[in-house]
């Protein structure tokens, strides 16, 4: 053991356990009918549930959902502002439900994605040459750096015996901070009076997917992202070694499959998805970057990943819910006089009730 | 106790066994791996429910009792694997889960009350340690004080001197000894025979799940308890073939490893296996089969020492270069290790061979192939279930198994290392493994075979030896066997 400290060791035992119980059962077999059904069980009982505090509140539920699915939806200019918004989340959820079929939880997606964006902005405000090639160059920096962000944890756990829970969350805050300091410093834009960069080069930036409409290019990335995810998961050889890892160490040693290995691998592939995340939301969305434009990313993509029993084409759906919900709730805030806050509480619950839904699921199971 | 019966499924674990302990006594219990020891233990400390039998406890019957009670009635276990809090001290574990801690804790009255029994039974055990500071000797200890501050007047060691050094074990028989002058009872669970005979009063010796033998230690000699533990009827296998063996297929030369911590887990390990030909090797578990045999697949990096397989130095080969070189491993562990039970059967059966064709297609799995490959070994080796996509967790233990050997034997290795392939098998699942093993080394492969099963060894064996504290004895050929003989190799006593 390479850890004397008996604290950290429990700590580490603690996150297993709770790797045990509910990642497990996750990821038990390829998703499947069954684990849709769940996931959409899931979701109407956590609407169901929220229903009860909007109706203390004295509004009426359905009309509250209903604003909620006219924000969603109502326009194209709305629709096309949640699939922006669904983005990231399939590319970071992506990489997280690799991690979880390996057995590794990557919960800094927040701090991957925050030096993704720091790169790329890096890239398009400072090198010079033909715009397309910047902006090539710019989504391969954010790559670069959220891969290197999370080959760190993965490094700090296979040379000290960190666990990378605590490796990667920490990471996360420094990520942020790196940021910010950039931001407050050389790469500021002066006078702006908020912590932001200059606005890039626009034809450095993502293309629109239509005319006259916001929706860029980086959803099309993510589509092909996540199924190539998926071709990689089950249809190839390295697929297979990392879901050797996930369902038993000792079986993946017994195969020649090595730890080392496979957990720097998935990291890095990971961190990559995470940080062009970062770049994508920096080039397409907001044309500069800004402080904290990283915030809650992380969380809500290992949210999606869970919600999709890490399974990378069901990253999809999950992403979207996630993205249309959050994309609803403003209006639901504005129309109807309810908290957009609701919607974090009915994302909350979605997950709770997938996971006791998968949990009950494996407990019925013969053994 | 009395006509005590335990039966695990088909397996008879415990057959009516007499146990009789009197006061002042060390009584001691021998037998080997899967003889009942256990198992007969767990249900005086109330772990195990018997099927039938009585348990009288001074004067009061035991029934339906749970650990607590058992501990409540005076009865103390010290189990193989400590239930000590690493990061607590050894008055904090002394309290932990004991109801007369009383509400409000006192640990300065308890580390006088350690000290004190400390002092009493010779047991050195300072009360301000945190116990994951201490060394296994003195964890035990701490078991020890443990059981007698809770009244413990009968106290069980299972195989307490298994990780102990040899100052240690003198340290605990001197323990024992003071326990005994002080009124209390030992049974002492134990395959060693120099330690049973130095410490115990009485011996019964136990064999697949019955008592073999009982007599004072006065009457007994170490042959007669390796007698009583060991003797059999030699079964003779199903099927086979007397053959010469052929050309020298793996060669092992002074294989030693030790521990991270320095201990020595093997030492100069010599042996040459024929075409043809299978070497078993006997022993109580833990004496270094796992790492002489995890070495050898590759899984843990040996340290000195030389393996050839067919002529080729394999000694620097990784798990997967052994694997083409034509070695088959089929590990002791099937929950963790041989399988992924949430795996289906296609991807168990392929998990070894998934990174070369026909599985594999550049970087890519053929799936076909795959699903063909596992069709074809579901047939050839009678694996009940309705397709390859089966979870392999819904499966039993001898279908499981059978996925393992169809693994291992299904590409036809040159050489099969094999540690307890029928453990948890019923009669019929483990007869058909052994089959298949027999057939391998008809076929001209070489099979290193290594049980703690005395019986499967004798059975299968063309050439028998014995592991013991991580050093191989010389192989003897089947026909010269002495199962006396064995017995005291493993009893660590020749």
């Amino acid at each position: 053991m390479l850890l004397p400290d008996s604290a950290v060791q429990s700590r580490q035992a603690a996150a297993r356990a709770a790797w045990n119980v509910h990642v497990r059962a996750l990821i038990g077999n390829s998703g499947g009918i069954q684990s849709a059904l769940r996931a959409v069980v899931a979701v109407l009982l956590a609407f169901l549930a929220t229903s009860i505090p909007i109706l203390l509140s004295g509004k009426s539920p359905l009309v509250a959902y209903w604003s909620l699915i006219q924000g969603a939806f109502g326009s194209l200019d709305n629709i096309a502002f949640a699939l922006n918004k669904s983005t990231p989340y399939i590319l970071i959820a992506v990489g997280i439900a690799l991690c979880f079929r390996a057995g590794i939880i990557n919960i800094g997606g927040e701090g991957q994605v925050a030096v993704g964006g720091l790169a790329a902005a890096w890239v398009a405000l400072n090198i010079i040459g033909p715009p397309l090639l910047v902006m090539l160059l710019a989504l391969t920096g954010g790559v670069a750096a959220g891969a290197a962000w999370a080959g760190l944890a993965a490094a700090i756990r296979l040379a000290r015996g960190v666990h990378e829970v605590l490796s990667t969350l920490l990471l996360n805050f420094i990520g942020l901070l790196v940021v910010s300091t950039a931001l407050n410093g050389a790469m500021g834009e002066p006078g702006a009076g908020f912590p932001q960069s200059p606005l890039f080069d626009e034809r450095v930036c993502l293309p629109k997917l239509f005319a006259g409409s916001d929706l860029h290019a980086g959803l099309v990335v993510a589509l092909v992202v996540a199924a190539l995810a998926q071709i990689l998961l089950w249809r190839t050889r390295f697929g297979f070694q990392l879901r050797l890892l996930g369902g038993s160490r000792s079986a993946a040693g017994y195969a020649g499959v090595s730890f080392a290995a496979g957990v720097m691998t998935v990291m890095l592939l990971s961190g990559g998805l995470a940080g062009l995340a970062g770049a994508i939301e920096v080039l397409g969305v907001h044309y500069r970057l800004i402080d904290g434009f990283s915030q809650g990313f992380g969380f809500t993509a290992v949210a999606v990943a869970l919600l999709a029993a890490a399974d990378p084409l069901a990253v999809i759906p999950a992403a979207l819910f996630f993205g249309f919900l959050q994309a609803g709730a403003l209006a639901m805030q504005r129309e109807v006089g309810v908290p957009s806050s609701l919607v974090f509480v009915i994302q909350g619950l979605s997950i709770v009730f997938a996971l006791c839904a998968m949990g009950l699921d494996r407990r019925r199971r013969p053994i | 106790m009395h006509g005590i019966v335990k039966n695990y499924g088909a397996v008879r674990a415990n057959r009516g066994i007499d146990l009789i302990v009197g006061e002042s006594r060390v009584v001691g219990l021998l037998g080997e791996n899967g003889s009942g020891k256990s198992t007969l233990m767990k249900v005086l400390f109330g772990m195990v429910r018997p099927d039938s039998g009585r348990i009288v406890f001074n004067g009061d019957i035991l029934m339906d009792h749970t650990p607590r009670m058992a501990i409540a009635a005076g009865i103390g276990m010290i189990h193989q694997h400590f239930t000590l809090v690493d990061a607590m001290t050894v008055p904090e574990n002394v309290m932990l889960g004991w109801d007369h801690a009383g509400l409000v804790l006192n640990p300065a009255g308890i580390a006088a009350r350690i000290e004190e029994a400390s002092r009493t039974y010779g047991l050195a055990v300072n009360p301000a340690d945190v116990v994951g500071k201490l060394s296994f000797g003195q964890r035990q200890r701490v078991e020890i004080v443990k059981a007698i501050l809770r009244g413990g007047k009968l106290l069980i060691l299972d195989e307490p001197t298994s990780t102990l050094s040899p100052p240690e074990v003198a340290g605990l028989l001197g323990v024992i000894r003071r326990l005994k002058e002080q009124g209390r009872s030992v049974v002492f669970i134990s395959h060693k025979l120099s330690e049973v005979m130095e410490i115990c009063d009485e011996v019964v010796v136990l064999r697949d799940g019955a008592v073999s033998g009982h007599v004072q230690i006065a009457d007994a000699t170490r042959e007669s308890l390796a007698r009583m533990m060991v003797e059999r009827d030699l079964l003779a296998p199903v099927r086979r073939t007397n053959r010469t063996p052929g050309a020298p297929l793996l060669t092992v030369e002074g294989l030693s490893r030790r521990d991270d911590s320095g201990g020595q887990q093997l030492s100069g390990i010599s042996f040459t296996i024929r075409a043809g030909e299978v070497l078993a090797v006997a022993g109580v578990d833990g004496n270094g089969q796992r790492e002489l045999l995890d070495s050898l697949a590759g899984v843990t990096p040996a340290g000195a020492g030389r393996v050839r397989l067919n002529g080729i130095d394999i000694s620097r080969m990784n798990v997967r270069q052994r694997l083409e070189a034509g070695l088959a491993y089929i590990p002791v562990d099937r929950a963790r290790t041989s399988l992924v039970p949430r795996f289906t059967i296609a991807d168990n059966l392929a998990m070894r061979d998934i990174n070369r064709p026909p599985l594999a297609f550049g970087p890519f799995i053929n799936a076909r192939a795959v699903r063909e490959m596992a069709w074809t070994r579901m047939a050839d080796f009678d694996i009940r279930a309705s397709n390859p996509d089966v979870p392999t967790s819904s499966l039993s233990g001898g279908n499981q198994q059978k996925i393992v050997v169809a693994r291992e034997i299904g590409r036809q290795p040159k050489v099969l290392i094999a540690f307890q392939p029928t453990w948890g098998l019923d009669p019929g699942a483990a007869r058909f493994v052994l089959d298949q093993i027999l057939l391998l080394r008809d076929a001209g492969a070489a099979i290193l075979y290594v049980s703690a099963e005395l019986e499967e060894v004798l059975t299968l064996g063309d050439r028998i030896a014995v592991m013991s504290r991580g050093r191989l004895s010389s192989p003897a050929p089947r026909e010269t066997v002495d199962v006396t003989q064995i017995g005291m190799l493993m009893a660590g006593a020749a």
